[in-house]
């Protein structure tokens, strides 16, 4: 049975359990594009770069760009490679095997790919603990998370244990507690999620999760972006206004055009 | 620089309503960042299915580059009207631009996008409620 297939392969049985995946990418020619083309902007602000290795560029660009500026930085890097029709279906292209088997193969992609830099002992590029259900987004979702560098210890992200979920709906009774006293309160039940580049994270945005300032010696590139099924249902992120889709099937081209004869 | 004309609704749309001062704001906001030239926008008629401000744009559309709307769901309804404005603005080498959606429409390839957007959300349930 098809179903129990499914079931049993080591990627579902991980995300079912854990509430994400990290894989190795196999189409390596769409990820080298996508870096590249990061490169390239880069390259537009500071051509003086050009022998320096790819990596080196990304993980020391602190030393260019000022933490006052960061955000002006990324976001011209955010509007034009979001122009980009290729740079969006290369990032679907890269995890298309592992959604095909999380999500399904008629989906939805959000419209415009985020970026997150996180330059090292920058405070103003934070995102505390959370989980993205808690503000109206659908539980039918999942991040595909996407490193243009090596990302390990606070460059990288936190994940709560999955097994931790009712301590933490537990301590959210508690109205009054900020972001930073949830933390603290459950900061012994998260990992740290170790993804190199060249390796895509898959993850259950419903499960609480975040950063923190970056302590070591280099900035974090990542990129995030939202998949779901075309036909499941849809949180405050909606259709034609933050999703669209990207792989929809004959038969569901069919039905939408479908016309009762009288 | 481009000179286009906005357009917003005085009703709600696929059950949300949003104040006209809201929707100019995002359209003036469009168009700032877009550096297009916001001419005032037209206010859409309340009654159900009324599509005579977005007909009376299509009328005077070669005064303009293109027309700015709120959103793309302000768009006519019926497939087959919004279809015939649509293709009537194009054939004029005009834009159609979404405010809130930031997207466009300059081409054939863009607007049948959007109609299988159209076409999902007629057909897909309202949204998940937790």
């Amino acid at each position: 049975m098809k179903l129990k297939e499914n079931k049993d392969s080591k990627d579902v049985k991980n995300y079912l359990s854990k509430g994400y995946i990290i894989k190795n990418i196999k189409d390596i020619k769409s990820l080298n594009y996508i870096r590249k083309i990061f490169i390239k902007e880069i390259f537009k602000s500071f051509p003086n770069q050009k022998n320096q290795k790819e990596e080196n560029i990304l993980n020391n660009i602190h030393k260019r760009v000022k933490v006052k500026n960061l955000n002006d930085f990324r976001l011209k890097i955010f509007n034009s490679v979001n122009k980009n029709e290729k740079f969006k279906m290369s990032y679907y292209n890269l995890s298309k095997e592992f959604l095909d088997q999380i999500v399904g193969n008629e989906l939805v992609m959000q419209s415009r790919i985020n970026l997150s830099i996180q330059m090292p002992k920058d405070s103003s590029s934070l995102l505390p603990i959370h989980a993205d259900t808690w503000s109206g987004v659908s539980p039918f979702e999942v991040v595909v998370w996407l490193p243009l560098v090596n990302c390990y210890r606070t460059k990288t992200m936190y994940f709560l244990k999955k097994k931790k979920i009712s301590k933490v709906n537990k301590i959210l009774l508690n109205k009054k507690l900020n972001t930073d006293q949830i933390f603290r309160k459950i900061k012994n039940d998260i990992e740290w999620l170790e993804i190199k580049y060249g390796q895509v994270l898959i993850f259950d945005q419903s499960i609480p999760h975040g950063n923190v300032v970056n302590n070591e010696k280099e900035t974090r590139w990542s990129m995030n972006c939202r998949f779901k099924g075309i036909f499941t249902p849809y949180g405050d992120k909606k259709l034609g206004e933050f999703f669209e889709p990207i792989s929809l099937k004959p038969a569901s081209l069919r039905g939408i055009n479908y016309k009762h004869p009288f | 620089m481009m000179n286009v004309r906005g357009y917003i609704f005085s009703r709600s749309f696929f059950g949300e309503r949003v104040p006209q001062h809201i929707q100019n704001i995002v359209i003036r906001d469009f168009c700032k960042k877009n550096r297009l030239n916001y001419n005032l926008s037209l206010v859409e008629y309340a009654m159900k299915e009324s599509y005579t401000m977005f007909n009376q744009i299509v009328d005077e559309i070669d005064k303009f580059d293109g027309v700015v709307l709120y959103s793309l769901f302000q768009l006519p309804e019926s497939d087959k009207i919004r279809k015939n404005l649509c293709e009537a603005l194009l054939k004029k080498n005009k834009k159609i631009y979404f405010a809130s959606e930031s997207r466009i429409i300059k081409s054939k390839v863009e607007l049948e996008k959007i109609d299988i957007i159209w076409k999902l959300k007629k057909k897909i349930p309202e949204k998940f409620i937790h």
